[in-house]
């Protein structure tokens, strides 16, 4: 009878116990962007401060930031150039604590910079004392990785081994800044935004057909009507959507544009000043 | 130039001096890839001991090869003796040297696993950090990155250590003819800043003043009857996410709507009245 009551308890308590170790792992839907050199960029904040561009690299061993970064952001270095990111968060809303870091101007890093070949400044990489905690779903046809916790897996750190022969690296980051600087070419990592015009059209056969004018909006006070059929930016025909655009893919704000529409049996010129907006 | 390029190739990759002072403890197209079998591909990876991935290959039928498997190369590349050996190269052919010329070559067939993919682009060059990983952990002869793993949803797992590919149809970029480009084109003086075109419209305006230091940006004005105003957005809500991309500055908000296409739903997360409030919106083709 007494057993009959352990086992029983047994039964009851085993769900609860697996039902505790059976939280789901966690998962994270991590924005991305791939750089101008093919890299996988990840923005995060250490320690609130950033964010900063950080590339997913399993070659690495480790994070590793620039001193500037870790200056910004407040992390004490040990003498060996090793730091702790009180606080580490990938966009995405992937929070780590106590993440080490390796603090170094990576030449790779400068070099690129130097001559904005990523077409955006990169910050440090982030390398498999982080990358190996997660299970990790690369696919550049989705526009987030999928990252799910490794529960219960502390991934081996690396081991010490002897390597020898990397000074051709070390000396090619000088070299690419001298280039830099004979080519003339500057880094501009400025973004600005695209001037907004406050139209949604549709792509019919008939043309690029104005859906909707926004009350309010530049395109309104350019006098666009629901209807209207879009023909042309200045001498650039427009047959699709996508033509429109292009023809305004780098248009700032207050700029100006000759758009040619039909409307009826008429043809219009309107004059469109882009406003801020999206 | 051709130093440049091969830069490039070091810069995901060369970070291996620093593990001398780690831790003291402990192209393709979318066509080929439908001919592919769509259902996933397991291949077993060695975790060494730099904690580097390898993966065993087979090149033109030869090998198996030791390969490190990295998502920081945005090429793939082999050593000159595995070049030749897998005749890549002639064997009085030179690869590409640290400052040298050429480099760039096509493997006929390139296999890991039951993976198979034909013309494969490659550098052959003799990489200082994989001869210095070879040198201290047994023969290694190259990387695989981002042209092999970019064409496949591609799962690394460190636990099972296990690679998983599946064929998604991505047909990856090259990333030293975009290298290329900007070297052309950008030689005269400091370039224009970016623009960040919002793929969809949305019909609102956001400001941030040059002392606010929080996370977000104000939101302004929604335009009556857009997209923003029928998902709920509404004046002096603060923008905190766009896409689950951080809107902390006006930049940043424009570049998270350029990667939002018009007709997809987006989350996106605004405080209003010191609680953070979750809409769905979805920008419509326009701008």
């Amino acid at each position: 009878m007494r057993w009959h009551i352990a086992l029983a308890l047994c039964l009851g308590l085993a769900p609860c116990a697996l039902a505790a170790d059976d939280k789901p792992a966690a998962k994270y839907e991590i924005p991305y962007r791939l750089t101008d050199t093919k890299h996988v960029l990840v923005r995060a904040k250490i320690n609130g401060k950033g964010p900063f561009n950080l590339i997913l690299d399993t070659g690495a061993p480790a994070v590793f930031v620039t001193k500037a970064v870790a200056k910004k952001s407040g992390v004490d270095l040990d003498d060996k150039g090793w730091g702790t990111f009180a606080a580490f968060e990938v966009e995405g809303g992937l929070k780590i604590e106590k993440v080490k870091t390796r603090v170094e101007d990576l030449v790779q890093i400068e070099g690129m910079n130097s001559m904005g070949l990523a077409g955006v400044e990169l910050h440090g990489v982030i390398g498999y004392n982080v990358l190996a905690k997660f299970k990790i779903e690369y696919d550049f046809t989705a526009d987030k990785l999928a990252f799910v916790e490794l529960k219960g897996f502390e991934p081996p750190p690396p081991e010490k081994i002897e390597a020898k022969g990397t000074d051709d690296i070390q000396s090619m980051g000088p070299l690419v800044k001298m280039l830099a600087a004979l080519s003339g070419i500057k880094p501009n990592f400025e973004i600005v935004p695209r001037g907004f015009v406050g139209i949604e059209f549709d792509d019919t056969k008939a043309g690029v057909v104005v859906k909707k004018v926004l009350p309010g909006s530049p395109a309104e006070k350019a006098g666009f009507k629901t209807g209207d059929i879009i023909e042309a930016v200045k001498a650039t025909n427009v047959e699709a959507g996508k033509d429109l655009v292009k023809a305004l893919a780098k248009a700032g704000v207050g700029t100006k544009h000759r758009i040619t529409v039909k409307r009826g049996d008429k043809t219009e010129e309107l004059s469109v000043e882009l406003g801020k907006g999206l | 130039m051709n130093a440049i390029s091969k830069f490039l190739l070091l810069a995901g990759f060369a970070l291996l001096p620093t593990l001398t002072v780690a831790e003291e403890k402990p192209a393709k197209t979318a066509e080929e890839a439908k001919k592919l079998d769509e259902k996933p591909i397991t291949v077993p990876f060695e975790l060494l001991k730099s904690r580097h991935m390898a993966v065993m290959v087979k090149i033109n039928g030869k090998g198996p090869y030791k390969l490190i498997f990295d998502t920081g190369a945005p090429t793939n590349l082999i050593n000159n003796r595995l070049a030749k050996d897998a005749g890549v190269m002639k064997k009085d052919e030179k690869g590409g040297m640290m400052f040298g010329l050429g480099g760039a070559k096509t493997m006929d067939t390139l296999q890991i696993g039951d993976v198979k993919l034909e013309k494969v682009p490659v550098m052959v060059m003799d990489h200082p950090t994989v001869t210095a990983i070879s040198n201290a952990l047994g023969p290694i002869d190259g990387i695989i990155g981002f042209p092999f793993f970019a064409k496949y949803k591609t799962t690394v797992d460190y636990q099972k250590k296990e690679l998983t590919f599946t064929p998604n149809g991505y047909v990856p970029g090259d990333a030293m003819q975009g290298l290329m480009d900007k070297l052309m084109k950008g030689s005269k003086g400091k370039p224009e800043p970016g623009v960040a075109a919002p793929a969809g419209v949305w019909g609102f305006t956001v400001d941030k003043a040059t002392n606010d230091d929080d996370a977000g940006v104000v939101v302004k004005e929604v335009f009556a009857g857009s997209a923003a105003f029928d998902g709920g957005l509404r004046a002096n809500d603060r923008l905190l996410t766009l896409d689950g991309r951080w809107t902390d500055s006006i930049a940043d908000t424009f570049t998270a709507a350029s990667l939002v296409k018009a007709g997809r739903a987006a989350e996106v997360v605004v405080k209003r009245d010191g609680k953070e409030v979750k809409l769905t919106i979805k920008p419509a083709k326009g701008l």
